[in-house]
């Protein structure tokens, strides 16, 4: 494969970036959008040839080494970019996914003054996101991660021009950076240890080592740190439910599609040093799954369309850190890759709804848009199956492999896992029903504007649902008959971890008639929960109250005979409304409080320190001398 | 040796080109005799160790790369001076004068094989600084400036020369290379003489270089003092300082590493904490560029106390970036207060970049780009600067201090963007600010620079 | 007569090093009390200079004791520069006697925080 093809890859968005970034005044409207998509298409479809060819040469994983890059002391580090299967399937979604977001926002952007700025951000995100899957050690890998951390800062304050401080933007930043150190700690203890930051040669050195080696421990649990913050993960997720309120088309890319996943690449990538150190595997699979559920528990009274989803990509990527807890790999990956799809789909949905209806997101004002918005509702209806798992669509697939893994490897994560899908279900329906179905509860004028996208838009949505609905095909089990041709594919990424730790690889132990039993119950929960959404939003048409009116007192809903209702209420809904609020003011509120706390800490102590400064010289040369004799008098008396 | 020599001689030509009716010769005339400076001062290159002036003087290829990036950055602070048009009272000829003659100064400090040179060189630079600060006469901040510098920074020599007189007594020489072989040939049995001495020394260095506790003079000064020559001490001094620090410890004091290292700690980290946390309360850009300056000593500090083969690379590199930087921040800061200034109101706070993207799109980008590179974020020059210095940390085992330096970096980054946001996300209203072409060379070098080695940093390597 | 006089470095080593340690010590310290204590710009210059003497004062000590001529050539370093250092700090104080009409530092603190 010859590197200047490669290097084509992330160079397409860099130049993008920089035509937009450099002429973005000069350069017409119409220009502007097309040089933005040109770039990421050419990127995809460089991509796609090199897929091509690397599966024509025999899928062997090579590393292209373009130049010396640094070398301190014993350490170099040449920038070379790693193509195999993991980087390649990146490079898929990447580009893929990017391209679609790239048109649709060609559209959905058209509008806004700061157009050529955001597409200069957009490609210039690309550009990072393709570092961070490509290149082939940990210091290119964390400098595309650094680069797509302060995209997303950016983009993420975008609309936000004369606020003083955009707490969000700010708020993911801080989050990231905390993961960051986690991930540079670990580079370093890596330096350390193995005296290289080349994948190949990490891992070479890493398969000699014992399971289990305490210094492998430490590495992954610090890597694992970087991980939480940037995908989002206990104690570092309430960072991306507030990144919302970026434009639509980057909550689809970077918030839901890619970045996110960049955690969960970065574990995939190093898999050996994983496998080697089952505690930390132990608390991947704890922290997956509880931010499993509590995001989900807190999706499910959430009433802006895209906090919805939010949570709910918050709680999809607790599932593919529970796949990689029980070693699930390639189960990961193909949650992953599924979720691209339909969460990228779904937010691109909830755009071109947010679009019809000016601006407004809280799903109480909307109502009945099916037939306004036909395309719209159909794909938004596969996403919303797709990711609740009802079969044959893409979600099911994924995510019962991760539960089977889980099943597996310790029954009350699978029970936790299925708690969790319920409640996907439940509130994915709840958002879809309240969306599309009943009568429209927006003001007038906003029922008068209600239309259907423009093709730029909508084209992304139907491409975008036919892989959501056919996704799932690249990996049927061998139980239904399939051959799962991606954990095939993505088999010889684990060489080393087979190595150091075989029986974690073994063949399943579950029979067929257990898998059938799993899946059977997980298909029967979702159905049963999206049910329950149709029974309570459609049928009897209950609209969440809005926030300023009180929970209706025992006598009102006496007057309304919604006496069965308040039973249901009572059993099923208030405790999980309880539990979900109770959840949402620790994640939420005591996480925010450690965070911004934390800030606060600093500016009080700042605002005191600073008094230290009198403006007095006698003063100063006194606090001097004072830190002469301390240093003289403890390194000569008391050393 | 060759550009002291020679820029103690054109110094003296260019106060006698100052009696020439035309000052327009002045600027030229310093800029061409920089380079002619920096020309001379690689005809030692890839000599090995060489010594001259009776072997006070020590010359090879670390201490020569750090005469460059003085060199370089003098002439880029230099060539923004635009020769002191626009000031009525100001005196460029004798302002070139000094500005070489304390580039003497420096070049003593990076090279000096005898503690005589390094005390003439710290006092060159030193009272050079003194005359500049209180350069503007009239200016009361500027005189108060002067002034605290002054009688804190000779406060600090009398500290040093104690230390000094103290080494002397334990060791019987001045000479760098005699104090080492007598330290390693007593190992950590040196009698406490040599402790006090060696403790006072290096806090009268560790001054110059505004490390906490004796870091108060710098936000005053720096604040005070005019800003092209706050430029000045807050890049050239400082790594003049650190080239001076790294060379007293590496070459004399290694064998006694257990008896200083720990007091350099607590320092660096007390650096680290003072600097960052106080810049966060500023609103002046101009004072925080000055505890961003104390907090970078405190970086480099790392750097110097982990002593591992990579710290000469990382103080090397790191002061380069960092360097470049505040020169574009400085640069851009000039440009704006003045036009600020033109308009009758003297703001050097955040506030007064205010929309400056709109109309001035390169001047935003080159502050965006320094304050980037400051605040270590990948793909500028600082982000390797900081990479280096951790990693002689963690070659050192230091990793606690790592920890602290990397919650610090990002409480930095809280300052820093602050820059960006309001020259980028904030409405104000900055006319089109008219930069002269020479300027803005300089500009956009210095920013292509720090992007060039944050893509590249091999680059730096291979040019060594 | 003139054989009767010893030499100079005799004369010195009469007292014997710990004694002019501490007097230079005493007088280094005095000079910090000096500046710690005083308002006037002069007055706390001339404390820094009893330092920068106290230091000569060891040097010379130092360098006798050793029969060592770069101690004292050190000290005529430390005198030039000191006087160097003296004109700067002089114009810097009439400078600022000219804008304020005086010299006390407690008045210097416009610059702070």
């Amino acid at each position: 494969m010859s590197a200047s093809l490669l290097v084509l890859i992330p160079l397409l968005p860099l130049i993008g970036f920089l035509i937009n970034g450099i002429g973005f005044r000069r350069i017409p409207r119409g220009a502007v959008g097309i040089i933005g998509s040109l770039a990421a298409l050419g990127s995809f479809a460089v991509s796609v040839v090199v897929l091509m060819a690397f599966k024509e040469a025999g899928s062997t994983p090579q590393v292209v080494s373009l130049f010396d890059w640094i070398s301190v002391g014993e350490l170099s580090i040449p920038f070379s970019f790693q193509i195999d299967q993991l980087s390649l399937l990146m490079l898929m979604i990447v580009t893929g996914v990017g391209s679609l977001i790239h048109v649709y926002s060609a559209g959905y952007m058209k509008e806004d003054e700061g157009f050529g700025k955001f597409f200069a951000f957009l490609n210039l995100f690309l550009f990072f996101m393709l570092l961070l899957v490509m290149g082939s050690n940990y210091v290119i890998m964390f400098i595309g991660w650094e680069g797509v951390g302060l995209c997303s800062y950016l983009l993420i304050g975008f609309w936000n021009k004369n606020t003083d401080y955009n707490n969000a933007a700010r708020k993911a930043f801080i989050m990231n950076r905390i993961g960051d150190l986690g991930f540079l700690l670990g580079i370093f203890t890596i330096i350390g240890t193995f005296g290289s930051v080349e994948f190949t040669e990490v891992f070479r050195q890493a398969t000699g080592l014992p399971v289990g080696d305490p210094v492998v421990v430490v590495i992954t649990l610090l890597l694992f740190v970087g991980a939480t913050g940037k995908s989002a993960q206990i104690p570092l997720f309430t960072w991306l439910p507030d990144a919302m309120a970026g434009p639509t088309p980057v909550s689809a890319l970077i918030h839901a599609a890619t970045m996110v996943t960049a955690g969960i690449y970065m574990v995939i990538r190093s898999n050996v040093l994983f496998t080697l150190a089952p505690a930390t595997l132990e608390v991947v699979a704890i922290i997956g799954t509880a931010t499993a559920l509590l995001a989900a528990s807190i999706g499910l009274l959430q009433n802006d369309i895209k906090k919805v989803l939010a949570y709910s990509t918050v709680s999809q990527l607790g599932y593919m850190f529970l796949a990689l807890g029980v070693m699930a790999y390639s189960a990961s990956m193909f949650h992953v890759i599924t979720h691209a799809f339909f969460k990228a789909l779904l937010f691109l949905g909830a755009g071109s709804v947010i679009h019809a209806m000016s601006g407004e997101q809280d799903i109480r004002f909307m109502g009945g848009l099916r037939k306004k918005l036909p395309i719209t509702f159909i794909t938004f209806l596969i996403g919303t199956i797709a990711i609740a798992g009802i079969p044959p669509f893409a979600g099911f697939f994924s995510k019962d492999e991760i539960l089977a893994h889980a099943f597996e490897h310790n029954k009350v994560l699978w029970v936790l896992g299925l708690l969790g899908s319920i409640m996907t279900s439940f509130y994915m329906f709840r958002l879809l029903f309240l969306t599309f179905f009943g009568s429209f509860r927006g003001t007038h004028e906003q029922a008068h504007h209600l239309h259907e996208s423009p093709t730029s838009m909508t084209l992304p949505l139907i491409v975008l649902a036919v892989f959501s609905a056919l996704g799932g095909f690249m990996g049927v089990p061998e139980v239904l008959g399939g051959t799962h041709q991606l954990a095939t594919f993505m088999s010889p990424l684990y060489e080393g971890a087979r190595q150091v730790n075989p029986a974690a690889f073994a063949a399943t132990t579950l029979s067929h008639s257990e898998e059938y039993l799993l899946m059977g119950i997980s298909v029967v929960a979702a159905l049963v929960a999206a049910l329950a959404a149709y029974v309570v939003y459609v049928r009897r048409d209950s609209v969440p109250a809005p926030e300023t009116q009180e929970r209706p007192a025992l006598q009102r809903v006496i007057y309304h005979k919604y006496y069965i209702d308040e039973l249901y209420d009572a059993v099923f809904v208030k405790p999980i409304r309880t539990l979900s609020a109770l959840l949402f003011s620790f994640g939420e509120f005591f996480i925010d409080l450690v965070v911004n706390g934390t800030g606060t800490l600093v500016k009080v102590l700042s605002g005191q320190l600073r008094r230290t400064q009198t403006g007095s010289t006698g003063y100063y040369i006194f606090a001097m001398v004072v830190g002469i004799v301390l240093i003289l008098f403890w390194n000569l008396l008391l050393r | 040796m060759y550009p002291i020599v020679l820029l103690s001689v054109l110094g003296i030509v260019v106060l006698f080109l100052g009696f020439m009716k035309s000052k327009s010769v002045l600027l030229p005339a310093t800029l061409l005799f920089l380079v002619l400076a920096l020309a001379s001062n690689f005809i030692d290159w890839n000599q090995g160790k060489v010594l001259y002036f009776y072997e006070m003087l020590a010359v090879n290829n670390l201490t020569l790369a750090f005469n460059a990036i003085v060199l370089v950055s003098a002439f880029m602070i230099v060539a923004m001076t635009r020769g002191f048009q626009d000031q009525e009272e100001a005196q460029p000829a004798e302002y070139y004068g000094i500005m070489l003659f304390s580039l003497v100064g420096a070049f003593m400090i990076i090279g000096y094989e005898h503690l005589i040179m390094l005390f003439v060189g710290i006092e060159i630079l030193s009272v050079s600084m003194y005359i500049l600060t209180g350069s503007d006469k009239s200016n009361l901040r500027s005189n108060e400036a002067a002034l605290k510098y002054f009688l804190m920074g000779a406060f600090a020599t009398g500290i040093m020369l104690f230390g000094i007189a103290l080494l002397y007594g334990a060791t019987g020489s001045f000479n760098l290379t005699d104090i080492q072989s007598y330290v390693s040939i007593q190992g950590r049995g040196v009698s406490y003489i040599l402790y006090a001495g060696l403790l006072l020394l290096l806090i009268g260095m560790l001054f110059k270089v505004s490390a906490a506790p004796f870091h108060f003079w710098t936000p005053d000064v720096y604040d005070g003092a005019p800003t092209i020559f706050t430029t000045f001490m807050s890049t050239i001094v400082k790594t003049a300082g650190f080239a001076a620090i790294f060379r007293l410890l590496s070459h004399s004091f290694t064998p006694i590493y257990s008896f200083w290292w720990i007091t350099l700690a607590a320092i660096t980290v007390l650096t680290l904490l003072v600097g960052n946390i106080i810049a966060v309360y500023q609103n002046s850009f101009k004072r925080m560029l000055a505890y961003s300056s104390i907090s970078h000593a405190g970086y480099l500090l790392i750097a110097v106390t982990s002593l591992s083969p990579q710290t000469e690379n990382a103080i090397l590199f790191y002061s380069l970036a960092y360097s470049i930087a505040t020169i574009s921040a400085f640069g851009v800061l000039m440009l704006v207060s003045k036009k600020k200034a033109l308009e009758g109101q003297v703001d050097e706070s955040y506030a007064a970049f205010n929309g400056l993207a709109a109309q001035n799109p390169l001047l935003a980008f080159v502050l965006a780009v320094s304050m980037l590179s400051l605040a270590g974020i990948p793909l500028t020059a600082g982000f390797w600067g900081k990479f280096f210095v951790f990693g002689s940390a963690v070659e050192r085992g230091l990793v606690w201090m790592l920890v602290v330096a990397v919650l610090m970096s990002a409480v930095g980054i809280y300052y820093y963007f602050r820059a960006i946001i309001a020259a980028y996300l904030k409405e104000g209203d900055i006319g089109k600010i008219r930069i002269a072409p020479f300027y803005r060379i300089i500009l956009v070098v210095a920013t292509a620079m720090t992007i060039l080695f944050g893509l590249a940093p091999g680059i730096f390597e291979k040019l060594l | 007569m003139m054989q009767q006089t010893p030499p100079i470095p005799e004369i010195i080593q009469a007292i014997p090093l710990q004694s002019y340690l501490i007097l230079s010590t005493a007088l280094f310290v005095i000079g910090i009390i000096g500046v710690l204590t005083r308002r006037n710009a002069i007055v706390i210059f001339m404390s820094i200079e009893l330092m920068l003497n106290a230091a000569n004062l060891l040097l010379i000590a130092f360098s006798s004791y050793k029969s060592d001529a770069s101690g004292q050539v050190f000290v005529f370093f430390i005198m030039a520069v000191a006087a160097a250092e003296v004109a700067v700090g002089l114009a810097i104080i009439v400078m600022i006697y000219r804008n304020t009409r005086t010299i006390d530092v407690g008045f210097l603190n416009k610059l702070k925080w």
